[in-house]
């Protein structure tokens, strides 16, 4: 716990302690950074125009905010009370029981491996332009994937957690990237005039819409990760609820911005069969049209550094979800290992990376398209299973403060997590109506419930793991959700077997 | 050799003084040897998360001294968690200094540019890589080690090192290990526990 400021007197500790802590830029600045704006911009919004076909993006991602900001009032009061406060699980576990909270856990690996891994799909076509135009070379998509696998896999071991500050110039420079863009196409309208048809509401109440509240989530996929400095930002009642909401608000309005510009420039009706024949290419193919060339490799350039700077981003996140579960002993010992040199989930680093090589490598053998069954279909899937972890743990948050009775509004402990529940919940049904649209298969196709059903059988499969262990295991059980903190919960057993003994005496 | 002194130069057994693990992990594994030199001494204990200073009167060691009467001063922060942050910060300098003092470490100003650096290097290369040989040969005696080593054992342990210390043992060596560190006495028990919550909590954490 944060020590209190409440002492008049000065405090050594406290200073010390205090030089460390973030405030909410800092704050706000690592979870932009996770969230790699270009790449969903350039990469997601395209490509979901092109296989959903309803144009009320911009809306989409004003709702999703919307809500997220609801969930995030119940979420960061409950992140100040919990001591393991790094992962949608951890309050599942808290407020639903161990069981569910394993549940959510399984679900999680599944939905962050697929955002991860998905991304190998884009990198080929955010490297290739660039590659060409500065080599002449044009490798073949999976060799640009081996890559940067390559790249990650390293540099998660190594733990090099790319220099904040890089990544925060790169942030701003993709940021103001994007602003360029979105002027330069509202500055030419199709048309001859900026239309406001994709803000809406009749072009988000059409069959589809859930697809599209899909993609938005899994833009926003990231902005948890505030709540991990609950313990250490300089004022743990303001810096964290602020950066959560400043965040969610700046993703929401610059993804609604960007993605209502690209219907502006191209015209509403015309967005889904140009992003069908263009692909990612198409805002760059349009910011080459609207401000010249220099302004278009800009683009490109930071599009091929904004995807291994998520890639790398959402590597280490999955990783230390692993590497939680091994402090618990939920999963083997080893995920909780670290590389001392460094200090990285080393096994859970290597585990996420083999995954990722095998994926590659299947996809390349059987010729699978990148950037559609790959990227697309997995930013789909992971920005699915966030859904559900989120929905989940909006309800957890309300049982945590009905049976905590812990001293908080009534707006923070039911209310606005009540509301943002049944919200979800309610874009948790339209999306499962609409997976076929979603991912643009027919209706009848096996992917369609294959891509949904998995998260209830992974929770499942969590919830029974964690009965099993209760039985057999009730010392790892006491540890579920308590991250590394379950190390402390040693001192409190009693240990089966029978003790070392050690020698009285303390001098040698 | 005192807690401190020994996890020092097992982290840093290294011809060039180079450390084997991590700042921030090596931060708090010193700190947690020098709440564990104190509560050794008899003048702290360690129970529910806090520290408690039971005897204030100085002990014979400058650093432990220096320890204590930060403890004494500040007893507003009872965390020991609180406390492993903050003398994570500076441990690896005190107690380098300490080593330095007692002749088995050198100090080296090293000036590049406009910067100055300080490192501490190793006068003889075997005293520096005695301790962690004497724990390798320790878990592979038969009778059982002394409190102030089980501790050491034990922050070794939390810290993530075991491997490094342990390259050559076997496994009997290794459920040696791991079942002195449930049989120290609970204090000692609690402070490796938070030793260890507070290494992982640095990797979840993500940065430094």
């Amino acid at each position: 716990m944060p020590p209190t400021t409440a002492t008049g007197r000065p405090s050594n500790v406290s200073d010390a302690l205090a030089r460390r802590r973030r405030g909410v830029p800092s704050v706000i600045f690592f979870v932009l950074s996770a969230a790699a704006p270009l790449t969903v911009v350039a990469g997601v919004v395209t490509t979901g125009y092109a296989v959903t076909g309803v144009t009320g993006m911009p809306l989409a991602f004003l709702v999703v905010g919307a809500v997220l900001a609801l969930f995030s009032v119940g979420y960061v009061a409950m992140a100040r009370r919990v001591k393991y406060a790094g992962s949608f699980y951890a309050y599942v576990s808290r407020g639903l029981g161990r069981p569910a909270g394993v549940g959510a856990a399984w679900v999680a690996l599944l939905a962050y491996n697929a955002l991860q891994v998905g991304l190998y799909g884009a990198i080929g076509a955010a490297a290739t332009p660039v590659l060409e135009r500065l080599l002449g070379v044009a490798p073949a998509w999976w060799v640009v994937a081996l890559v940067a696998w390559a790249l990650v896999a390293v540099l998660g071991l190594l733990r090099v957690d790319v220099n904040g500050m890089v990544l925060a110039v790169l942030l701003v420079a993709e940021i103001a990237v994007i602003l360029v863009f979105d002027l330069g196409q509202l500055s030419h309208p199709a048309g001859g005039s900026v239309n406001l048809a994709a803000f809406s509401p009749d072009s988000l109440l059409v069959p589809g819409a859930g697809a599209l509240l899909v993609l938005a989530m899994t833009g926003f996929v990231g902005f948890e990760s505030s709540v991990v400095f609950s313990e250490e930002s300089k004022d743990p009642r303001r810096t964290v609820p602020m950066a959560t909401y400043l965040s969610v608000a700046i993703i929401a309005g610059l993804y609604a911005l960007s993605s209502w510009a690209m219907t502006v420039a191209v015209g509403p009706e015309r967005i889904s069969a140009r992003a069908g024949e263009q692909s990612v290419e198409l805002i760059f193919n349009l910011a080459a049209a609207h401000l010249g060339d220099t302004a278009l490799t800009i683009g490109q350039v930071l599009f091929m550094t904004s995807v291994p700077a998520a890639m790398i981003s959402l590597h280490n996140t999955t990783a230390r979800y692993a590497f939680a579960l091994g402090r618990e002993r939920v999963l083997p010992a080893a995920f909780g290992q670290t590389s001392p040199r460094t200090g990285s989930p080393r096994v859970a680093s290597l585990a996420q990376s083999v995954l990722g090589l095998v994926v590659i490598v299947l996809y390349a053998v059987i010729g699978w398209d990148p950037v559609l069954q790959l990227f697309y279909y997995a930013a789909c899937g992971g920005g699915f299973g966030v859904l559900l972890l989120i929905a989940t743990t909006s309800i957890a948050v309300m049982a945590y403060f009905a049976r905590t009775r812990a001293q908080e509004s009534l707006w923070r402990r039911l209310i606005a997590p009540g509301l943002a529940a049944v919200a979800l919940v309610a874009i948790i049904t339209v999306a499962v109506d609409n997976f076929a649209i979603l991912l643009g298969v027919a209706p009848d196709s096996v992917l369609r419930w294959a891509v949904p059903a998995a998260y209830p059988v992974a929770a499942l499969v969590g919830v029974l793991w964690a009965l099993v262990l209760r039985r057999s295991r009730p010392d790892v059980y006491a540890r579920i959700g308590l991250g590394a903190e379950s190390a402390t919960l040693l001192a409190a057993q009693d240990f089966g077997g029978e003790p070392a003994r050690v020698r009285a005496g303390s001098s040698r | 050799m005192l807690t401190a002194d020994e996890f020092y130069l097992i982290v840093h057994n290294d011809s060039r003084g180079k450390p084997k693990l991590h700042s921030s992990a090596a931060g708090i594994g010193l700190a947690a040897a020098l709440l564990g030199e104190l509560v050794l001494f008899g003048q702290l204990t360690v129970s529910a998360g806090n520290v408690t200073v039971v005897d204030r009167r100085p002990p014979a060691d400058a650093l432990a001294h220096t320890v204590l009467d930060q403890l004494v001063g500040e007893s507003q922060h009872q965390s020991v968690r609180t406390w492993l942050s903050f003398l994570g910060q500076s441990a690896a300098t005190s107690v380098a200094e300490r080593l330095a003092r007692a002749g088995v470490l050198r100090r080296q100003e090293n000036r590049r540019l406009l910067r100055t650096s300080v490192s501490y290097a190793p006068i003889d290369l075997n005293a520096v890589a005695w301790p962690a040989t004497r724990l390798r040969a320790l878990l592979d005696r038969p009778e059982p080690p002394t409190v102030p080593d089980a501790l050491l054992l034990g922050l070794v342990s939390a810290a993530g090192l075991t491997r490094e210390v342990l390259w050559s043992a076997g496994p009997r060596a290794h459920h040696r290990l791991s079942v002195l560190i449930p049989a120290l006495p609970p204090p000692l028990k609690e402070l490796v526990a938070h030793t260890e919550a507070a290494v992982g909590a640095a990797v979840l954490r993500g940065m430094p």
